[in-house]
Parts: C-alpha cells; structure tokens; sequence
C-alpha cells in the first residue's frame, strides 16, 4: 500500500500526523530535494519523505548531522531548487552556524526549515523554545495549528521563502507533530526547474564579493517586506467584538486551546480574540487592531513568553495602559505546555464565566500513591545491558570501585544506562558530547570513559576524537554500536551502508575513523559475549593511551525484525537449578525477566525473550539455557 | 452530532498506535472528522503509551478534556487505570487487558506491581461498567500475542458504541493491515467480539 502522502488524489481527505502533513506540504511545493536527521518529535517528517522519494523523484537523505543537513538544502536553494530541512529543536542548535549566513546571504529557491520544539520536554532534555531564532537570525516564523494548517504552511513557507528570499523556519510543538486528523490532499506540483547555480546571486566571482558580503541592510529589509505579508496573510485570524475591553492571543498551536475554551465557556461571542500563526516578524498593525480596542489581554503560547514581550513593546505607543497577562506575568506557568485545564480556568477567572474544574485530585493523589512511574528500560536483549554489564565488571576489576571513573554518557538507547538496574552513566549533554567532557576531565586527572552510541559517534563525535588524540588526553571511549539509530526510529548511519532511501554503498567503519584519527587501541567485540567484551574493555583500561572498545551486535528490535516471519528461540529457567538470588533481576534487569513468588524463582517470558544468551551468562548457577537446548 | 471520545492506554510496543489509527481511519471513510492526539515520548523503551481519539463534532484540540471520555481501551491493567481516572467520563466503559507489563521498578525488585484489586477500585470510583479479559491469552489463542490490540478492536466494536458500522471497521481492518498477516487479524478481531459478550 503507498502511503498517503504520495497519493496523487487532490480532493481527497486521508487521517494524516502532524508531521506527515509537513512532509506532503513539502511534496506540493514542489520540492526536489529534502536534507534531515532524526530526532523525537521531528523523525515522521524524515521517515515519510524516505518512503516515497523514490517514487516521486526527489532526493532524500538523512545527513550526519543537523548542520551538513542545511547546506546540503541550501546547494539545493542555490540552484532555484524547493528544498525543506526538518529537525528537532535543539538540532537547530547544530545547524545554526549555517543558519545564519544563509539569511544574510539569502536563498534562491523556497527553503524551510523546519524545527519541531518539545514543551514539556516528552522526548528532550530542553523545552527551548525555538522562536527566538526569528530575532536572532532575522529567519522569518510561521507557526501552525493543526495538520492541515501544517500543509498549507509549509506550502506557504516555500513560497514566501522564494519570494522574499530568506528561509522560513516553521516551528511545530511536539503535540501537532503527533496528533493526527484528516487533512485534505492538494496538488502535487511539479516545477521543473532545471537545477542552474544563480551565479548572479552568490558567487564572489560573479557578483563580487563585496557585494555579496555586508548584507545586514539587505536582511533587514527582507525581514520587514516579510512583516507586511504576515500583516495580510489570512493564516492569521483577528475576531473582534464590540464593548470587549479582554482580548486574546492565541499563538500558533496554542489556538486550540482558547478556541475551545472559549466554546465550552459559552463566551465566544463575548470576547476579542486573535490567532497568530505569524510570530516573528509579529505583524504589528494588527495585533494594534486588537490591543488598541482592550483593557486586558492574555496571550497564550508554547513555551516562552515571545508574543507577551513583543506586544509589551507594542504597546509602550499603542496602549500604555494595557494590561498584559501570559507566561511571563505567571497566569500561566513559566514553563512546560499549556493545557485544556489551564486555558479554559484562566479565561473563566478573568471574565467570571462559570467553569467546573473536571480533575479528580483525591482519585489521582491515591493513584499517585499506588501506582509505579514505569521508567524507561532498554529492551529485552538490548546489546547495551550487556556492554554496560561487562564494562561494569571490568571497571571493578581495573579500577577497584565503580566509583573511581566518571561515565560519561550521550544522546540516544545507550542512554538509558544512568537507569535501574544498571545505574552506570554519570552525565550526559548534546549529541556527541560524551568524548568532549571526558578529554577535559582527563587532562586534568581525573579518569572517565566516553560511552556513546554510533549513530551519535558519526553525528558529532568525530571531531572530539581527533581532538582527544591530538592533544594527548588518553580517554577511554565505548561505542556501543548496535547498528541502529535506534532511539528515533531506525534510520541509517554512514555505518549501515545503506542510504536512507534503500541504496546499497559502502559502510564507513568506524574502527578505521579511530585508526585513521591516531587511536592506537582500537577493539571490536560482540556486545553478547559478555566475557569477550569484558576482557577487552580491562585492556582499555589498562593501555596508556587513547583506547576504544567497539561493542557491536544488532539492536534487539531489528534483529527479531530480520528473523520473521520465524521466531526467535527464546531462553527458560531450570527452576531446580535456580538458587532463588535474583541476580539476573536486580543486577541484570532484562524486561523478559520475571520473579515468581510462589516459586521464589526467576522464570522468562518467552513472548519477549529474543534469545541473546546474555542473562544466561549473567546467571551464577548456570540455570538459564535455551528452550531447545 | 457530538464527539464521540475514546481514550486508549498501554506500553510501548503494544500496538496502540495501530489501533487509534484503525478507528480514526473507519471514521474518515463514514465521512466524519476525526482527531488523535498521541502522546508517547520515548515510549518504544517501554514507557507509558495513550491516546486520545475523538470523532466527529468541531473541537480543535487532540486532547480529550478530562472526565470526558466515553470509551476508555486500556492495554495493560495499570496504565489503563493511570488513564482512567484522569479521562473517563462517570459510568463511561472501560475494556481492560488483564495481562500485566512490569515495569523495570518491578524487574528488578525496587517495587511490587500494585494489586489489581486495589488498582481497580480506584477506577470504581468513575465507573461501574468495568470489563476485563485476557485479552493477549485470545490473541495467543488466535496465533499471535501481536494481535492483542486487534482482539481489543473487535471487543470494542462489539460494545456497539462506536458512531460507525461494523461493515466500516471490516473494511478498514481489509485495506490498512498487511494482507500476509490479515488471516491472523481477523481471527483475532472475532474471537475479541465473541468475548465481548461473556465480559
């Protein structure tokens, strides 16, 4: 079956996700080339183009990283090409060094960016809230409310983009890019540019370099032609009511919110009220319209108080009296989404509407009470339990307490092992930072081990290692390399040798990266067998020098993926063997593990079990084996 | 007509998703609108997985106010609860999968699963109308522990509460579901009908 977003059926209405809808957006603009790399809550953006690029004929790719991703789009723009760039918010982060040059020097052909931002922090370790980029960088801003306006506005966003020439950030929160609603299907277009490098446009030869290279003057005229469209655009929506003295701001997602409220409340034809999908430039003779015709105004929006200061300034000449409620003044709180609850609270508050708060706080404090968290685990026969268990033994044996070595950690599965029971990971920042940390560390004196995943490794640990060797910091680092780019959803790495559209080339390894880069302890093992690996990771430890132990086996999900449609032979407990010592639970902790109180033995559920043998070697009597055996 | 609201609760894993999807898909093909709202954070390392569907009427939001749901399907006993004494509507039906996931608190000993009973009562204090079955025992029985959430759809659907036909769920199961394993779902969805009615 072909997916949805490749239907060529305009008219058609299909149940689409958030960022799915960004992906078929990007389609009928008419795009020829998009560049992304995966992370939570952008990865369905990427995943879809991948399907169907081929099919369609535009190429796709998922780059090493945020940043390679930009310019690869942005050679794509130079060539009066349609391109979108999609990644998580703190991927922004990476790309920003390319970022900013390209809206001084400008775009050729429509290029958004887009940046899904994660209040809350569901799947982040920062709810950074991404608008702020718009004045940082002079990006223009478009902020969507649900999947159809997603569409629409990534369209828009290509076109405007094209017309102004400047990228567009379109910026989605976490709970558009996952909600799913039917969504109408346009046409797809097809511009058949030919791809012609605007020589006029960004070539020093050509156009001359100074000319190409003071431009802040340029941007900032761009930026303000940009604030007379989003003054008109009818993306954004203005509704006043005579004698209201409270209006709302609605902005971007957080629409919903207020919409809805204001149904349910019964005042919706009582109060002013505006929705800005337009934050940045914020068009500022109508957001006047409504803070002229008010006494108060609540702005609601994800996550940081943007709009509320802005209109602040706006309102120094338009309506000093005005009073302005939002995140920054605490009507709402400073931090985290909004929710249904909060919304519709304020607004009865602040117009004496009658609301009657629907939550159960005696139920859910005793379900509070009762109930566990459910922690996020590894899954049963995840290779890294089994590398973090070795590497465990073999830091006791070398180094004599576990507590003699800082873990470093990093971003993705590998992760996990700050959790129960492993416990074994001290800190962990940004994608690739585990190498950085621990050479500063380490010249000092103070001993670490870099523990990173490989797709994390190629992201941005490449750099840090040869600074490692370069300047003589002899840290210890640990791939756990399971073939995956697991923790968003399996999309490939330079390792795999694999394109993200399905074409075979050669893998880069990464034991020939460390060679090459001057490490001279370099290590591969098989992440199942445990003493193996344990034995190489005592002689990283013990080796004068940069040392890398590379602990290699197939994330446990693609692997019982490959086995179907057979299954895998799963492992059972001989419970005459079984002492009963629970070790294979509170040292080991594989979710296939149970504890039978009847019994007082340990057992396994065979329906999760993926028989990778590694609790059997855990096991201290030796009473797990496999169920054929 | 008003917006039909179903909440579905369970881990990651559990196919979940697949079903919200399957019912929002049936309502699109009656011609009605139809929101999901899915909130799984880094749900595929066995975290907490719900989801929010709603059919027809004009909200704008995903989420289902709370004390709102009409039909709470829960996949797994504690998250069901976790969910439906937040979302479900007093005296609304819960469908609950009896068959525990444990949590690494309780793998690895740092915890007990809670009692049922006492999870329950808890719930009890919405609803009345609580409906529990193994329902990952009939999808052994059927061929595959997979179909679980399929045996869920057909219990489902059998409650006759859903704003749309039977023949309309039939179908969406026949054009969204893989034919090589459609065999195996379609068993799965009738023996989760029959059950239905010995709940």
């Amino acid at each position: 079956m072909s997916h949805p977003v490749a239907l060529d059926e305009p008219g058609k209405r299909v149940v689409l996700m958030g960022n799915e809808a960004i992906a078929r957006g990007a389609i009928e603009g008419g795009i020829t080339l998009a560049a992304s790399y995966p992370g939570t809550p952008s990865s369905e953006i990427g995943n879809t183009l991948a399907r169907v690029a081929k099919k369609l004929g535009f190429h796709f790719e998922w780059s090493a990283n945020e940043k390679v991703a930009l310019e690869v789009a942005y050679g794509a723009s130079m060539l009066n090409q349609r391109t979108i760039c999609p990644m998580k918010h703190v991927g922004v982060n990476v790309a920003l060094d390319i970022l900013n040059p390209i809206t001084l020097r400008g775009v050729k052909g429509g290029l958004v960016v887009v940046s899904t931002d994660d209040p809350s922090q569901h799947s982040s370790r920062t709810e950074q809230d991404n608008r702020w980029l718009g004045p940082h960088n002079d990006v223009p801003i478009i902020e969507p409310s649900n999947p159809q306006e997603a569409k629409e506005m990534t369209i828009f966003g290509l076109e405007l983009s094209e017309q102004v020439k400047l990228p567009v950030l379109l910026r989605t929160v976490t709970r558009l890019s996952h909600m799913r609603s039917d969504v109408e299907l346009g046409e797809i277009r097809d511009l058949g540019r030919k791809p012609e490098f605007a020589w006029d446009e960004f070539s020093y030869r050509v156009a001359g370099f100074e000319k190409l290279f003071r431009r802040h003057p340029e941007r900032h005229g761009k930026i303000d032609a940009v604030q007379e469209v989003f003054e008109k655009t009818s993306f954004n929506e203005l509704k006043l009511v005579n004698d209201s003295k409270f209006g709302i701001i609605g902005v971007g997602f957080a629409i919903t919110y207020v919409k809805d409220a204001l149904e349910s409340l019964g005042v919706e034809d009582k109060i002013s009220y505006m929705k800005l999908s337009t934050p940045h430039p914020m068009p500022a003779k109508l957001v006047t319209k409504l803070i002229e015709s008010v006494d108060t105004v609540l702005i609601a929006e994800e996550v940081d108080p943007f709009i509320e200061l802005m209109v602040t300034a706006l309102s120094k000449t338009v309506n000093p009296d005005l009073v302005i409620l939002g995140r920054k003044d605490l009507s709402f709180p400073r931090e985290g989404e909004l929710s249904q609850e909060l919304v519709e609270a304020k607004i009865a508050e602040l117009t004496g509407a009658h609301y009657d708060d629907p939550s159960r706080t005696e139920i859910e404090a005793a379900k509070d009470d009762l109930m566990f968290d459910r922690m996020l685990t590894m899954c049963a026969g995840c290779p890294h339990r089994s590398s973090i268990y070795a590497l465990k033994k073999a830091v006791k044996t070398v180094k004599g307490d576990l507590m003699n070595v800082v873990v470093n950690g990093d971003i993705g599965c590998m992760g996990l092992a700050h959790a129960p029971p492993m416990e074994f990971e001290d800190t962990y920042f940004a994608m690739g930072s585990s190498i950085g940390v621990s050479q500063g560390m380490q010249q000092l004196g103070v001993d670490t081990i870099a523990w990173i995943g490989d797709g994390t490794f190629f992201h941005a640990g490449i750099p840090s290692l040869q600074n490692a060797v370069h300047n003589g910091a002899k840290i210890k680092i640990v791939v756990a390399d399971n073939a995956a780019v697991a923790m968003t959803g399996f999309q490939t790495n330079p390792q795999m040798g694999i394109t993200a559209t399905g074409d075979k080339v050669e893998p880069i390894m990464i034991e020939d990266i460390a060679r090459a880069s001057g490490v001279k302890f370099v290590k591969v093992v098989d992440a199942y067998n445990m003493k193996e690996a344990e034995e190489a990771f005592k002689e990283m430890l013990e080796f004068d020098g940069v040392a890398m132990v590379i602990s290699r086996r197939d994330c446990a999900m693609v692997a019982v993926r490959q086995m179907r449609p057979n299954k895998p032979v799963s492992y059972v407990i001989d419970e005459d063997v079984c002492s009963g010592c629970k070790l294979c639970l509170s040292g080991y902790g594989c979710p296939a593990l149970m504890w039978n109180d009847e019994t007082m033995k340990a057992s396994i559920d065979t329906t999760l079990c993926m028989g990778c043998d590694s609790c059997a070697q855990v096991c201290p009597t030796k009473a797990i084996h496999r169920s054929d055996a | 007509m008003d917006t039909f609201k179903i909440v579905v609760a369970g881990v990651g894993g559990q196919g979940t998703l697949l079903a919200s999807r399957l019912l929002a898909d049936a309502a699109i093909s009656s011609g009605m609108h139809v929101k999901i709202g899915e909130t799984y954070g880094m749900a595929q390392r066995g975290g907490p997985v719900m989801g929010h569907i709603q059919i027809g009427g004009e909200t704008n939001n995903p989420q289902i106010r709370k004390g709102e749901a009409d039909v709470l399907i829960g996949f797994e006993p504690a998250e069901a609860v976790r969910r439906g004494v937040t979302y479900l509507k007093k005296g609304g039906l819960a469908l609950i999968n009896t068959r525990k996931t444990d949590p690494v608190e309780v793998v690895s000993g740092m915890r007990l699963y809670p009692e049922l009973d006492e999870l329950f009562g808890l719930l009890r204090m919405v609803t009345d109308d609580i409906r529990l079955f193994d329902a990952t025992g009939i999808a052994e029985e059927a061929g595959d522990p997979i179909t679980t959430n399929i045996v869920m759809l057909g219990s489902i659907v059998e409650s006759g509460l859903l704003p749309y036909s039977e023949e309309t769920i039939v179908e969406t199961l026949k054009t969204g579901l893989k034919p090589q394993f459609l065999e195996l779902n379609m068993r799965a969805y009738e023996l989760g009908k029959k059950a239905y009615h010995s709940l």
